[in-house]
């Protein structure tokens, strides 16, 4: 069976975790638990009639990369870079964190998820930033662990990124 | 433990601990899981099947292996299991992947790291909040400042208004004044009707008018030595006919502490109790009125009380919170336009109102202003001797308000002064020359040529006699220009015929 590991990267508090525990379990929690180290969770998904194994890497958030982190990337895939949109420095650390990981790990497949997207009257990112990624050819999905928008999405895209993936 | 390697166990001492603590999972070159000890599923490593691949039983070993170096994981938990320092050590082409329980520094690391990230989030929500209450104040008091330029813009427009209705309603008034000759008793009584009725309009206009000119800040106080006894007198006059005519008791009181001369604009002063009395004898229908006015450390307080029906506790209010918030009431039940125009005008004088009242019992409208003592200076009295010595004077009036021009040249004549009068600006200077007058009466908003410009014209024609302004505006910044222009004095129409007189007088007597 292919076994795939992706890690959630993204400065703390995002939501990296509640979108694990969205797209492995279904579930949500409003109450605040944060991560130390990092929390490993697998899912199988069917994509284009393969099963896939996902092991999923939830990272402690931070806005930098330090060398404890660094050892969690290795062997990883692909990553989902985890911004809270009604947080806008937490994009920017997004963007700061793609190229260190990149320095790390080398080109491999990402999405930047704008997570919270059910807090719209809190929303802090404007349009013209997303664009911006998007004219560079990056994906961006808006989510929502809380309610589920774009979670099964987010995850899916990646896998598929990764089958397509020639380097790997 | 026979069959962990030597150099595993010395790593495990390495790291000051019994190798009896540990659990291990050996993996040969092929990647099959070859033996396990201690225990895994402390760690959530359920089902370990020896000789099976060890990435597909152990999932976090995914991409790791094979390594080159000893790498460490620190802190891992797989799903909700315990915390592992995970340790991958390679030795002779196999691996040995170490676990050392972390559960207790994990907790504790967890518990810090919570409050501060916590914390942080908290101090990022309050420095937005006070952000957008910043930027929600900038647009509040920038909507304010547009609101406050509109009203300006809408009270100029009245005073603007309220001057062309204040001047037409002058002509009215004089013209009736000047009918002064034996009439028919029913031609007595239309009189009457038109001159009551015009005074009534014109008091509307010119309260509305100072209510204008306070909201938009255009009312200056002028202090001046005032005699408090002299207006306590002058309201007995105005006030004693009307409330005896209503069968109520008018007394006024005065304490004997008040000094004879107080620093007041007295025209105010006078105003405001003018509106309180008045309304007092509007409202009461049976038993008394009365006045007090009492001073004490520079404050000059006054009373006004009567046995009228009372205002609701409901108005009161309404009539206090309109107050205290600087807005002004427009529309009070019962309360004419006189008591809001009191309210600001004490306000702007440092003083206070205050309302008392019990319906049914009556009302007592209470308070203060500013009015420092100062010293007994002798009234130069202006008596009508004068006039014989300045009758032959020569006057000059130019006013393109026939009406009003009329009206002051036959008063002046009446009193033995010659005078001569132009409707045409344009020959006003022409005049001068000819015929040299002792004073001008001037208006000063005319056709052809204003009076600002004709007093230039004057003085540069050496003409050095007193020039009296006369104009329908009661703006302060008007009466300044014009004194500062050069006149002598400011009368406004309509003209009250005994100013007019006093003013003539005073003024020739002095050059
Ligand atoms: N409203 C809302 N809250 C979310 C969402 N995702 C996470 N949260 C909340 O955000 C906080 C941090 O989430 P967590 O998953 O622990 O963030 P992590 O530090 O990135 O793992 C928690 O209180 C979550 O309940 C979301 O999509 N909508
Ligand atoms: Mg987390």
């Amino acid at each position: 069976m292919i076994q795939k590991k992706i890690c959630m990267i993204g400065d703390f508090a995002v939501g990296k975790t509640s979108l694990v525990a969205r797209f492995v379990r279904q579930t949500f929690s409003d109450k605040y638990l944060t991560t130390i180290g990092v929390k490993i969770d697998t899912k199988l998904i069917n994509l284009s009639q393969q099963q896939i194994k996902l092991i999923l890497w939830d990272i402690a958030g931070s806005d930098a990369l330090s060398t404890v982190t660094a050892s969690y990337l290795r062997g990883a895939a692909g990553y989902l870079l985890v911004v809270d949109g009604t947080r806008k420095p937490t994009w920017d650390t997004a963007l700061n964190l793609q190229e260190l990981v990149n320095s790390q790990i080398g080109n491999k497949p990402f999405i930047f998820l704008l997570n919270k997207a059910d807090l719209q009257e809190q929303w802090e990112i404007n349009n013209l930033d997303i664009t911006e990624q998007l004219q560079q050819g990056r994906a961006v999905i808006h989510t929502s662990a809380k309610i589920g928008t774009g979670v099964e999405e987010a995850f899916m895209q990646l896998a598929m990124k990764l089958l397509n993936n020639p380097l790997d | 433990m026979a069959r962990i390697p030597f150099s595993i166990i010395k790593y495990v001492r390495f790291l000051w601990m019994s190798e009896k603590v540990i659990t291990y999972l050996h993996i040969d070159a092929q990647g099959q899981l070859v033996d396990w000890g201690g225990y895994p599923n402390y760690y959530g490593l359920v089902n370990l099947v020896i000789g099976k691949q060890a990435t597909e039983q152990i999932s976090f070993l995914e991409g790791l292996l094979p390594v080159v170096h000893t790498e460490v994981i620190q802190f891992l938990r797989v799903g909700t299991s315990n915390s592992a320092h995970v340790h991958i050590v390679p030795y002779q082409s196999h691996t040995w992947v170490l676990l050392f329980d972390a559960t207790a520094e994990h907790d504790r690391q967890q518990k810090v790291q919570q409050q501060a990230n916590e914390l942080s989030i908290l101090n990022y929500r309050q420095s937005r909040l006070i952000q957008q209450m910043e930027e929600t104040w900038q647009a509040l008091t920038e909507e304010k400042q547009q609101l406050e330029q509109i009203s300006q813009a809408q009270g100029r427009f009245f005073v603007t208004l309220s001057h062309e209705l204040r001047a037409s309603l002058s002509s009215i008034i004089n013209n009736t004044d000047l009918l002064d000759i034996p009439l028919e008793e029913y031609e007595t009584h239309y009189l009457t009707t038109i001159r009551n009725n015009a005074d009534h309009l014109l008091s509307l206009i010119d309260n509305s008018l100072e209510q204008t000119k306070l909201e938009i800040g255009q009312v200056v106080l002028r202090p001046s030595r005032c005699e408090v006894k002299q207006t306590l007198k002058e309201l007995e006059n105005l006030f004693l006919p009307l409330a005896q005519e209503k069968g109520l008791t008018f007394t006024l009181e005065s304490q004997p502490t008040i000094p004879s001369f107080v620093m007041i604009d007295g025209l105010r002063f006078r105003q405001v109790l003018i509106n309180l009395v008045n309304n007092a004898i509007k409202f009461t229908e049976q038993g008394f009125i009365k006045v007090t006015l009492d001073w004490q450390d520079d404050q000059l307080k006054f009373a006004v009380a009567d046995s009228g029906p009372g205002i609701s506790p409901e108005s009161q209010a309404k009539i206090l919170t309109t107050f205290h918030r600087e807005k002004i009431a427009y529309h009070l039940p019962g309360v004419g336009l006189g008591l809001t125009m009191s309210f600001n005008l004490i306000q702007l004088m440092g003083g206070e109102l205050k309302i008392k009242s019990t319906p049914a019992v009556g009302s007592l409208f209470s308070g203060f202003i500013q009015a420092p003592a100062t010293g007994y200076i002798p009234v130069v009295a202006e008596t009508s001797q004068i006039i014989t010595t300045t009758s032959l004077a020569r006057i000059l009036i130019i006013d393109d308000d026939v009406v009003n021009c009329s009206l002051i040249e036959t008063t002046l004549r009446e009193r033995g002064y010659l005078v001569v009068s132009t409707y045409d600006s344009r020959d006003a200077i022409q005049l001068t020359r000819q015929i040299q007058p002792d004073l001008i009466l001037m208006d000063l908003l005319m056709p052809h040529l204003d009076g600002y410009t004709m007093i230039q014209r004057l003085r540069e024609q050496q003409f050095t006699q007193p020039v009296i302004a006369i104009s329908a505006s009661n703006f302060e910044h008007d009466r300044l220009y014009a004194l500062t222009s050069g006149c002598s004095d400011y009368l406004v129409k309509p003209i009250n015929i005994e100013q007019l007189l006093a003013v003539t007088e005073r003024t020739l007597c002095k050059c």
